[in-house]
């Protein structure tokens, strides 16, 4: 990881706005999609970057994930129109089938580290409220019943 | 070479000023007062607290003092109804965000966040209170950061950069989740990067960070003495 690291830097750094294309490049790197607490560290060494900033940047953009993240992830829109549109039933619905606690504290990553849940303001998709993204595939006019069959979907063609 | 001088009309009366001077460094030098809380001679202005907003003729929203330079024959307004409605609003906002309860704080009389509110006259609140459940870090052994009474004004963070070079504090998260974390969001003692200098202790407006073995109203700071030291180092000019 460290060689990678040194690789990325190498490849970006000097270029306005290097750190977060470095942060990105680290967590695709890494098979749990995150970026752990070491990786940080050695990003800041090698940068000349303080921690604090790093951590400053890594927790602004929601992008960024400092835990590990599921195999698969289903994202819901919350934005207004989603909402009208009955988008909390869906996040309830996928959350209790998933085993996911919906409380501020709660992990949004499953405890077996299959799913990740996560809601997003808005996917500027409104005409096609309400809108989930599941492993980086965008759905469109959602129910429960079409997103449990989308979600076991997902699930089997990643088995395969 | 010698800096160009402009003049910009404050409050009606013309003031004369140096060009890149910011409208509230024109003002301090006409003795004008503007009411600021994050900002702090010496070192780099953000606009993060708004409460030294100001009207610019021919501008149609208002400006933070700041952060917006002057420019050659600019009109501009410090006090008006308007105005004061909004830097209480701030206030009132400042307050409810965080559990700021002067009558067991150690900066009790001798806080801007309280000397703000009491010359702009809030009175009253009139938003409901967030009370949120906040820690306190006593883990640095002369120092403690109560985010109970933090407003982010970012003093800390910026004279830690600036002045001291150690860079310990910044402000992770966004939103209402923001926080003041030192290093990589560990407890305050664990920071290696600290010096325990205490500029930051003494550059906070509040008594966010304060300095162990006070009692309630006995903490007082002193920043001019580190805003003398960004001058003297030529942190800006």
């Amino acid at each position: 990881m460290e060689a990678f690291i040194d690789q990325v830097i190498a490849s970006r750094s000097g270029r306005p706005g290097a750190l977060l294309a470095i942060l990105e490049a680290v967590q695709n790197r890494h098979p749990q999609k995150y970026l752990p607490e070491a990786s940080l560290r050695y990003i800041a060494a090698a940068m000349k970057i303080p921690p604090a900033r790093i951590y400053s940047v890594a927790t602004f953009y929601a992008l960024f994930n400092l835990q590990p993240q599921g195999e698969h992830t289903v994202c819901i829109c919350r934005g207004t129109a989603c909402h009208t549109r009955g988008s909390r039933s869906l996040l309830e619905s996928v959350r209790l089938d998933l085993g996911i606690g919906g409380g501020e504290e709660d992990s949004p990553t499953s405890p077996d580290g299959r799913y990740t849940v996560r809601t997003v303001a808005c996917f500027g998709q409104c005409a096609l409220a309400p809108v989930v993204e599941l492993d980086h595939r965008i759905c469109g006019h959602v129910n429960e019943r079409t997103l449990t069959r989308e979600v076991a979907a997902m699930c089997e063609g990643h088995d395969q | 070479m010698p800096q160009k001088k402009i003049s910009i009309r404050i409050d009606g009366e013309l003031v004369s000023a140096t060009e890149g001077m910011t409208i509230l460094e024109a003002a301090q030098s006409a003795g004008k007062d503007i009411p600021t809380l994050c900002h702090m001679a010496g070192i780099a202005d953000v606009g993060a607290c708004r409460l030294c907003v100001v009207e610019v003729a021919g501008v149609g929203r208002l400006l933070p003092s700041c952060t917006t330079p002057a420019q050659d024959g600019m009109s501009v307004t410090t006090v008006s109804p308007q105005l004061m409605r909004y830097r209480r609003m701030v206030i009132e906002l400042l307050l409810v965000e965080r559990n700021h309860v002067c009558a067991v704080c150690v900066s009790n009389g001798h806080c801007e966040l309280q000397s703000l509110a009491t010359s702009l006259g809030v009175v009253s609140v009139r938003y409901p209170y967030n009370y949120p459940r906040l820690p306190v870090d006593l883990s640095h052994p002369r120092f403690v950061l109560d985010h109970n009474r933090c407003v982010l004004c970012s003093r800390c963070v910026r004279v830690c950069a600036e002045v001291e070079g150690a860079h310990v504090w910044d402000v992770a998260n966004r939103g209402i989740k923001c926080r003041v974390t030192s290093e990589m969001n560990q407890s305050w003692g664990s920071s290696t990067s600290c010096t325990s200098c205490g500029k930051c202790v003494q550059a906070c407006p509040t008594g966010a960070l304060i300095e162990k073995g006070y009692a309630v109203e006995e903490m007082t700071k002193r920043h001019e003495n580190i805003s003398a030291l960004a001058f003297a180092k030529g942190a800006r000019p």
